[in-house]
């Protein structure tokens, strides 16, 4: 089923005096439970298709629908809302809260997103998260004590925690070894079928693919319909 | 969930820091304006003591009430009219005590009121630090200017005028050293100003600035204060603008998952306030302490009332401090931290 839908989205910058176009009209629809992979070189846009797409910057034209709904005429505390309870993020680096514990930073992320959830079923569900990415031992662990691949972890379950619809995963694995790649990969594979969200990700590292349901090839801001597969 | 809090509990160093500057800028200032208030009280205690009223003078004086001559029939009409009126002279002068040692005082005489201490002839009260110097009750004292001498009756707590402790002598013998029959001043408490021909009527505050020096020291020492009190604002403002700065990039996630802009500025207020209150509660209760135990000879007084007035200014300052450098938080752009990495 269709739950996000990109429509003829135009993404114009100015540079000086100079219009540059980095989006010429993109189409692309996601579904449910499946991880779409935008790879491309370096300016295709697919970073910026990402961000329009995760309501982290406006499109110049076009619509971005979700749940029937267009983010591109919504008011910002519309978009910050609907980050908070129906997005998750991953990005590139962990971006952790450096100064609350591995605990905390889920229980952040549940506050943030409105949770319905008591105390002790909020301490509950983060338990059973970090379990579930493997860091349950380091609950009360800081950022700074934690390896970057345990890091990548306690993102991923902060990004899920509150039960998003759709996932953001920008070069999720860049920071990270090829061993911690795959182990992530494989994590956000299975997190993603698991709880049925809807995932796109960019990356660049063509051995990320291999984990993707569908990959999408962009090439100076359009997508290359002969690489959609 | 209590950011503010948990982040002071990890980055204590940080906040110390802070904290520790706000402390000195604020102990700073509570101790100069002590100086400030102890220099005025050493000034005027005399005339600052006095409830709030009018206080005339003759009109040809211009404001030097060292130069006023009340007329003995103007002051009878005006004591007449004023019940609470108490007409006096206040003069610099010396006493010699029993060593022939001089002691620079500022003599007072006055009609009979509550307000100033009356004498009989022959007797001086003193202030209380002349105590200090050795003089005790029962002395005999002389002046060069006066034919008798004066028995020590007693000691009176801070009463000062120009730096010098005051001695309250009787009319008879204020008269017979400045060869004087008339007063200099007249005071009505706790009343408007009123028309008398041929007197000019000030208030405290104004009185308080025909006083040579008095004005010009205070003016010096107040800009001190609110020099130390901008200063400190300004320091305010760059350390939390410092602190904002480092933290962008993490504002920016927090903006991305979708954490509201006002509940950080609800962060950066809660620290300002944490920080703030415990430096000053920490520099107010040294200075009070300083207040109790600093030596005798130094003028200094500081009052509850000015400190709480001091430091609610600080608080303000430090909101103020805050606010601002949390406009940068406003405009943070959560796609601008992401790209910028790991923080």
């Amino acid at each position: 089923m269709t739950l996000f839908t990109i429509d003829e989205v135009r993404k114009t910058f100015k540079n000086g005096e100079v219009e540059e176009e980095i989006l010429k009209g993109i189409n692309l629809s996601l579904k449910e439970g499946e991880i779409t992979a935008l790879v491309g070189a370096s300016g295709s846009g697919k970073s910026t298709l990402l961000t329009i797409a995760a309501g982290l910057q406006p499109a110049t034209y076009g619509q971005v629908l979700f749940e029937e709904q267009n983010l591109m005429t919504m008011s910002t505390e519309q978009v910050r809302k609907l980050r908070a309870s129906k997005f998750g993020f991953v990005f590139q680096f962990a971006h952790l809260v450096p100064f609350l514990t591995v605990e905390e930073q889920l229980l952040l992320m549940l506050e943030v997103a409105d949770s319905s959830l008591k105390k002790h079923e909020q301490k509950h569900e983060v338990n059973r998260l970090l379990q579930l990415v493997g860091m349950a031992h380091r609950m009360t662990a800081y950022p700074s004590s934690l390896s970057g691949g345990e890091k990548q972890r306690v993102a991923i379950a902060r990004a899920i925690i509150h039960q998003p619809k759709v996932l953001f995963a920008d070069e999720p694995t860049a920071s990270l070894d090829s061993q911690r790649s795959k182990e992530i990969m494989l994590l956000l594979r299975e997190l993603t079928k698991t709880l049925n969200i809807t995932t796109l990700m960019v990356t660049h590292d063509e051995e990320m693919l291999a984990y993707a349901d569908r990959i999408i090839k962009m090439s100076d801001g359009v997508v290359l319909p002969s690489a959609m597969y | 969930m209590n950011l503010a809090w948990k982040e002071i509990k990890k980055n204590k160093v940080r906040f110390i820091i802070l904290g520790s500057i706000i402390f000195l800028v604020s102990f700073l200032t509570f101790i100069i304006s002590g100086l400030a208030n102890g220099l005025s009280q050493d000034n005027a205690a005399l005339i600052k003591d006095l409830p709030k009223g009018q206080f005339y003078m003759a009109d040809d004086a211009d404001g030097t009430f060292n130069l006023s001559r009340i007329d003995n029939d103007l002051q009878q009409k005006v004591m007449t009219k004023e019940k609470d009126a108490v007409a006096f002279s206040i003069q610099m002068g010396f006493l010699n005590d029993r060593d022939d040692k001089q002691q620079s005082v500022a003599f007072v005489t006055s009609t009979e009121s509550t307000l100033f201490k009356n004498v009989h002839q022959g007797e001086v009260l003193l202030d209380s630090s002349l105590q200090d110097k050795g003089i005790q009750v029962g002395d005999t004292l002389t002046n060069n200017q006066y034919s008798g001498e004066f028995i020590v009756k007693g000691f009176v707590e801070q009463k000062k005028y120009s730096h010098a402790p005051v001695a309250y002598i009787s009319e008879e013998a204020y008269h017979e050293m400045y060869r004087v029959n008339n007063k200099q001043l007249i005071y009505v408490p706790n009343k408007e100003p009123k028309e008398f021909k041929g007197l000019q009527a000030y208030s405290n505050k104004e009185f308080l600035n025909t006083i040579p020096s008095y004005s010009a020291e205070q003016l010096s020492l107040n800009m001190i204060i609110w020099f130390l009190v901008v200063i400190s604002g300004m320091l305010f403002a760059i350390f939390f603008y410092m602190m904002n700065v480092q933290k962008i990039g993490l504002y920016g996630i927090l903006k991305a998952i979708g954490l509201k802009t006002s509940k950080l500025f609800k962060m950066i207020w809660t620290q300002m306030a944490i920080i703030t209150v415990i430096s000053l509660f920490v520099s107010v209760s040294l200075s009070q302490l300083f207040n109790l135990v600093a030596p005798k000879g130094m003028p200094f007084t500081l009052t509850i009332a000015t400190t709480t007035q001091l430091s609610i200014v600080f608080l303000i300052i430090g909101f103020i401090g805050a606010t601002l450098s949390g406009i940068q938080i406003k405009k943070i752009e959560p796609l601008q931290a992401i790209q910028q990495g790991e923080a």
